[in-house]
């Protein structure tokens, strides 16, 4: 595997290689404006094309501060950004609420982030509604018909992930050979809390993808749809994932997509095998007293 | 296991996730699903060595409050700080999918079905997120729950409970904060980052996370419901918790709607306001906004009890 230049910390860059040249138009989603260059900086949102398609694009950009909030930095998502993401959401969903399905625009997740903001002020104006709303405002857009595709560029790691990338439909990232890092924690980390020492736990990742870090264990887990190999490859292969996600949900396969789609994924892959045994179990178990919790009548 | 009418006045921060779910129903109508019997255990945590639970640590069911169909999550902080891993995630994403799929059968079968005669979900936290033992599977459920918990918007009501010894963090955070109306006891802890971590990242003299009173003051139960955060704040035990549930059945989901904390651009709009207050701001505790929300005497509210708080507190409107 030969080393590429890494695109950690690129997100503007990643947006100019992504959209259609001279497309991007930063800080307008349909009707709303996000004016002040000082509201939210680590995200960049805004509208542009891929191969001709109008798009939302939602970023985090590794150069920006927030001066505000001091813990953003380097592609964390702070208080600002996650309510910036968010309203970048709505605001795609309303430009498109009358059009039909298959005018729906497309969101696109360029993916390069590190963590939430972690502080004092954060814990005490909940950090955690923060994130959530981002999240939510993706679920309901993607169940409302608009396309979301994320591209890995960098890092997706742990609760920014959660927050950034694992509510779209599908998940594309460059592969291993640009130092691309998708995990929780990195196994140095995760050796040191469940006291385990670092090489029972690299033997034990190549066998299991649970707990290893990198795009390649997600991929077997279904955590990622497909890998690109180029930084030139990003467009294609997001065009065309567009294109598959709008036929999946105007045939109604919904549940092939996102979150859930994905849990398929992992079973088809092997990477997550005791997920659909245990709530094949819980079906059955429920359908033997459905009838109990129904009104009697 | 203790009989349901001594589980009422059990404590609720030490109550075991079952004791939770069984007495927060009503009396004998709990069935568990993927229960202990069944012995669903991780295969993770055997391939590194290590116990596992036959329930996974976290327990899922069906049970009833008068008319309604409350489907329950409840975890154990016992097991593993109550963390979150593919076979517990599984559990949790499958018993709202199946309240969701309940609610939809349910309105199909019956023209004249009424707004208590539907299920809601009850989740009571216990957790600080994601298992590391088996990390990746672990977040890939937290994504699958907020999915759900989407998906249940305008049909199933979701509410959490928080009052257990670990309290809600890490992508448990998230999802507490997703759902529609959140219940807490002063001993509740609701957050993203854990205390240790915070004072990992900002040094000790900004956050020491050994200061017990300070951690409580930033996600504890009085905070949160000065905050708006928790809707709800009730007595430490079992019982309370099970009257406020009980007292939100019937209501129609508008309502429910209303009580969210997000889940709108309205909603983040308002949100909004609360963080430029916060940039304004910049408490170095969290007192000072409780003086903000118009609380004269802000130390005074720590040590009231509950009834007086909850009589004397403001509330911080934005």
């Amino acid at each position: 595997m030969e080393m590429q230049e890494s695109m950690m910390g690129r997100g503007r860059d990643a947006i100019e290689m992504i959209v259609d040249a001279g497309s991007f138009a930063e800080g307008t989603v349909g009707t709303e404006a996000f004016a002040d260059p000082e509201f939210g900086p680590g995200a960049v949102v805004g509208t542009a094309t891929v191969q001709g398609t109008l798009c939302t694009i939602i970023a985090s950009d590794g150069g920006a501060m927030n001066e505000k909030f001091p813990v953003v930095y380097a592609g964390i998502i702070g208080l600002e950004e996650g309510y910036k993401m968010a309203e970048a959401v709505y605001a795609s969903i309303a430009a498109d609420a009358e059009k039909p399905l298959a005018e729906k625009r497309p969101l696109v997740l360029i993916v390069d982030t590190p963590g939430n903001g972690p502080g004092k002020v954060e814990e005490i104006f909940g950090m955690n509604k923060s994130t959530a709303a981002y999240q939510l405002a993706l679920a309901e857009a993607r169940l409302k018909g608009h396309p979301i595709i994320a591209m890995v560029i960098g890092r997706a790691i742990s609760g920014a992930f959660l927050c950034h990338g694992l509510q779209a439909d599908a998940i594309l990232s460059l592969d291993a050979q640009f130092g691309t890092m998708i995990h929780v924690m990195p196994l140095t980390s995760v050796s040191r809390i469940i006291r385990k020492d670092l090489e029972t736990l690299e033997d034990l990742s190549k066998a299991s993808a649970v707990f290893a870090a990198g795009p390649r264990f997600f991929h077997s887990l279904g955590g990622v749809e497909a890998l690109v190999e180029t930084v030139e490859g990003m467009r294609p292969a997001i065009a065309a994932r567009i294109a598959e996600v709008r036929t999946a949900k105007a045939e109604g396969r919904q549940d092939d997509l996102g979150p859930w789609g994905r849990g398929k994924l992992g079973e088809a892959r092997g990477g997550r095998t005791e997920r659909p045994r245990v709530i094949a179990l819980m079906n059955r178990e429920f359908a033997e007293v459905a009838g109990r919790y129904a009104p009697a009548r | 296991m203790t009989n349901w009418t001594d589980l009422q006045s059990c404590r609720f921060i030490e109550a075991s996730a079952r004791e939770r779910a069984i007495g927060l129903v009503d009396e004998g109508s709990f069935t568990e699903l993927a229960g202990p019997f069944d012995r669903v255990t991780s295969p993770h945590l055997k391939l590194l060595g290590d116990a596992v639970a036959f329930d996974d640590g976290i327990v899922t069911g069906v049970g009833q409050i008068g008319r309604t169909p409350v489907f329950v999550i409840s975890q154990e902080g016992r097991f593993i700080g109550g963390s979150v891993g593919e076979i517990g995630g599984a559990k949790m994403v499958n018993t709202i999918k199946l309240a969701i799929d309940f609610h939809d059968e349910l309105v199909a079968k019956f023209a004249d079905l009424d707004e208590e005669e539907k299920p809601m979900v009850v989740i009571s936290f216990e957790t600080g997120g994601v298992r590391l033992h088996e990390a990746n599977a672990g977040l890939l459920a937290h994504a699958e729950v907020m999915d759900q918990l989407q998906k249940a918007r305008g049909k199933v009501p979701v509410i959490a409970l928080i009052g257990s010894k670990v309290g809600a963090f890490g992508g448990m955070g998230f999802v507490a904060a997703a759902t529609d109306v959140i219940i807490m006891s002063e001993f509740g802890r609701l957050g993203l980052t854990g205390p240790e971590v915070i004072e990992q990242e900002m040094g000790k003299e900004e956050f020491d996370a050994s200061d017990r009173a300070l951690v409580f003051r930033t996600t504890g139960g009085r905070h949160k419901y000065i905050m708006g955060d928790a809707n709800f704040l009730v007595e430490n035990s079992i019982a309370a918790f099970r009257e406020q549930v009980s007292a939100l059945t019937g209501l129609s989901i508008e309502a429910f709607e209303e009580m969210r904390r997000i889940g709108s651009s309205a909603k983040v709009k308002a949100q909004l306001r609360a963080v430029a207050l916060a940039a304004q701001m910049q408490p170095g505790d969290a007192t000072e906004v409780w003086s903000h929300a118009g609380n004269t005497d802000a130390w005074g509210l720590i040590d009231l009890p509950l009834s007086d708080f909850l009589a004397r507190v403001e509330r911080l409107s934005v």
